[in-house]
């Protein structure tokens, strides 16, 4: 029966296990005489425990159509492994993986340029070596060479390139190959400010388009910033799969809790390359906190919150609180950028606090510049773990005299001779 | 088998793209240029002739078109198995970073090979042309042979390929054994130089040994046949050209089975 329904799951795995055999044994060889009687008797390898490598054991994921889903976890953890599994370059010990849809993989960029061949040159063979057709590469030849801005480098060759340039035009041919999944590693940060801006856009574009996207990457605030999902792969294993915000900050809190452990003991799951962090202790509950944030409203001046919010007219933060008992309360607003940077912070020992309520942070000016910011804010009683910060977009629109980040008060004064 | 030459197939838009890459990086920054896949063989058959043809005085007439018309084929298939031992474990950039059939690779470097020995087949011409020999009708037998010739290396290219990954010792190996099948082969001589043989309690004819020279060893009934058509201008033996072809197909067969069975670990060994 011809299936008109498109399958809903872009890649699924089942319980898929990756393990390494070891090449460098002791005492013991794969002599070529012994391999070439197994070759020629078709018996299956023997797999030992002792000789392997576990790398993924045992991961189950599901990864929707049209999402765009970060791997984060820590080196060693199997992220790239689980992303060679995916696309096809591994193929798995044991278990089930299904992908649907052509696949890209940018796992390195530049993969088989040759350093004496023209840039067009090497657009033709990379583009075929990544999945391309003649046909395809034939159209879009000319928006890859406008996209890696290499000018009349295109047609010196390769080696005479700086490296910024190598990785343009790289990046230019990977992302103009048109997957259904595209898989990303680590390799956003191509090129200078402009060229990485571009790229930004291409990636959002894929995204707008409908495709589905995994990448791995250590840059949590890209994560936070572009991501549906998360998932954090920890000792082979997936040990969270959810809103990037939630697994981030899991995460971090993993990654201080092994820090922690390492200053008091001397050595840590941090030290053991690959091996998993140590669990975190569940410290959101209100029991434990003392006090919770039910809800942070941003408002500017009277009436209805703006969608956007003037960069020279005021704000307030509305904290609503929640405290079952009298409580000595401190409280932490943040503002943070659209790359996760702190831009300012600001504290308040609020006093004794009881019942519910509602806390009001008053910024006269916001002073921001136009973009999107992210007010983040959390609550902690005396003597108690902080509770969980509450996070908000803020919009700001664009101001006609003035740009960037910041939106100080100006004044011209002009004073003729 | 069928899987392997099939997804050959399908990927063949790569396979041409790396083998005219390869015929076009050979020449790149060298003065003469593609000028050389003329004169590398010239130069390796002018030697032979000096040696055998000069010093080593042969009895064999018009020596050098006779040694060209083995040499040009033997250089197909020496530098394709050469070239091709290495051919996978040489490329991990590819092999850990996209996904594609790992035969490529081997078959990237027979195919080079193939269409360096095609272009240089009008120089044989040439020469056969200067000792007033033209080609005769016996050519129609080229694509045959050349097919036959083709499967054969390439089986040999999948399995030295395959295994050379896990054993790199292999790649020290093969350029003796390449060498000594060199000498085993009627290239530089004709199976008509075998006489009685009377060595190590083995006593066999003149043409008993020709048998054994020739369907012991795949490329001497390779080799014969290229030398009927282009030096003697007959119709090649069928027995030899048989034996090849049986041989050819049943080794590609075991080779890709060896090939598709080591192609998961590649990504892993490389």
């Amino acid at each position: 029966m011809p299936q008109t329904v498109p399958v809903p799951n872009a890649i699924v795995l089942e319980n898929v296990v990756k393990t390494f055999k070891k090449t460098s044994r002791r005492k013991e060889f794969t002599t070529l005489k012994s391999e070439l009687v197994r070759l020629l008797t078709f018996q299956k390898e023997r797999h030992e425990p002792a000789h392997t490598i576990p790398a993924l054991t045992g991961v189950d994921l599901v990864i929707p159509r049209g999402k765009t889903v970060a791997i984060v976890g820590r080196n060693g953890s199997g992220k790239s492994t689980l992303l060679k599994l995916i696309t096809g370059i591994y193929s798995a010990t044991s278990g089930k993986l299904e992908v649907n849809g052509r696949i890209s993989a940018l796992l390195e960029l530049g993969a088989g340029f040759h350093p004496d061949f023209t840039g067009r040159e090497n657009i033709l063979i990379n583009g075929i070596i990544l999945g391309m057709s003649r046909a395809e590469l034939k159209d879009r030849i000319e928006a890859i060479i406008e996209f890696a801005e290499l000018g009349d480098f295109i047609d010196e060759p390769v080696r005479t390139y700086s490296s910024g340039m190598f990785m343009r035009l790289a990046f230019a041919v990977a992302t103009h190959v048109d997957p259904d999944i595209l898989i990303i590693d680590e390799i956003l940060s191509v090129g200078d400010e402009h060229f990485q801006r571009k790229s930004q856009e291409k990636m959002n574009e894929f995204r707008r388009s409908g495709r589905t996207i995994v990448l791995v990457t250590h840059s949590l605030s890209t994560v936070e910033s572009w991501c549906d999902a998360a998932v954090w792969i920890d000792g082979g294993k997936v040990r969270m799969y959810g809103e990037p915000r939630d697994i981030i900050a899991e995460y971090r809190r993993a990654i201080a809790a092994a820090e922690a452990e390492a200053t008091k003991t001397g050595h840590s799951a941090l030290s053991m390359p690959g091996l998993a962090l140590p669990g975190t202790n569940q410290v959101d509950t209100p029991d434990v906190s003392g006090v919770k944030l039910t809800a942070v409203r941003l408002r500017s001046g009277e009436g209805e919150p703006p969608e956007v919010f003037a960069p020279s007219g005021p704000l307030q933060v509305m904290l609503d609180w929640a405290a079952p008992r009298p409580i000595d309360v401190e409280v932490t607003v943040d503002v943070l950028g659209g790359d996760g940077r702190l831009v300012f912070s600001a504290s308040h020992a609020a006093g004794e606090l009881s019942g519910t309520g509602t806390l009001q942070l008053r910024l006269a000016r916001l002073g921001l510049g136009e973009g999107t910011w992210e007010v983040v804010a959390a609550v902690k009683a005396k003597g108690l773990p902080p509770g969980p910060p509450v996070r908000v977009g803020l919009k700001v629109g664009p101001d006609g005299t003035a740009a960037g980040l910041l939106r100080p008060e100006l004044t011209w004064v002009r004073s003729d001779e | 088998m069928i899987r392997n030459l099939r997804e050959l197939y399908q990927y063949r838009a790569l396979l041409w793209a790396l083998t005219l890459r390869e015929l076009k990086a050979r020449y790149r920054a060298s003065v003469l240029g593609f000028l050389w896949t003329f004169l590398n063989p010239t130069l390796n058959m002018v030697v032979y002739v000096v040696v055998f043809g000069v010093i080593n005085r042969t009895s064999i007439e018009r020596y050098p078109f006779f040694l060209f018309c083995g040499l040009l084929p033997w250089i197909f298939f020496s530098t394709s198995v050469l070239g091709g031992t290495t051919s996978v474990s040489d490329r991990r950039d590819l092999l850990t970073k996209v996904r594609f059939p790992a035969q490529v690779l081997p078959a990237t470097v027979v195919l080079t090979n193939l269409l360096n020995f095609l272009l240089s087949l009008p120089l044989l011409f040439l020469l056969g042309a200067a000792y007033g020999d033209w080609p005769t009708w016996h050519l129609v037998y080229l694509p045959l042979v050349l097919v036959l010739q083709v499967f054969f290396t390439l089986a040999v290219t999948y399995f030295l390929s395959a295994l050379n990954v896990a054993f790199r010792d292999l790649q020290h190996v093969v350029a003796n054994l390449v060498q000594m099948l060199f000498f085993l082969t009627p290239v530089l001589w004709t199976l008509d130089t075998i006489g009685d043989v009377e060595r190590f309690g083995v006593t066999l004819t003149a043409a008993q040994a020709r048998d054994v020279m020739t369907f012991g060893n795949p490329m001497a009934g390779i080799m014969n046949a290229w030398r009927d058509i282009f030096f003697l201008h007959r119709v090649p033996a069928w027995q030899p050209l048989a034996e090849v072809a049986l041989l050819s197909l049943v080794l590609l067969w075991l080779a890709s089975g060896v090939f598709e069975r080591r192609r998961e670990e590649f990504a892993e060994l490389v």
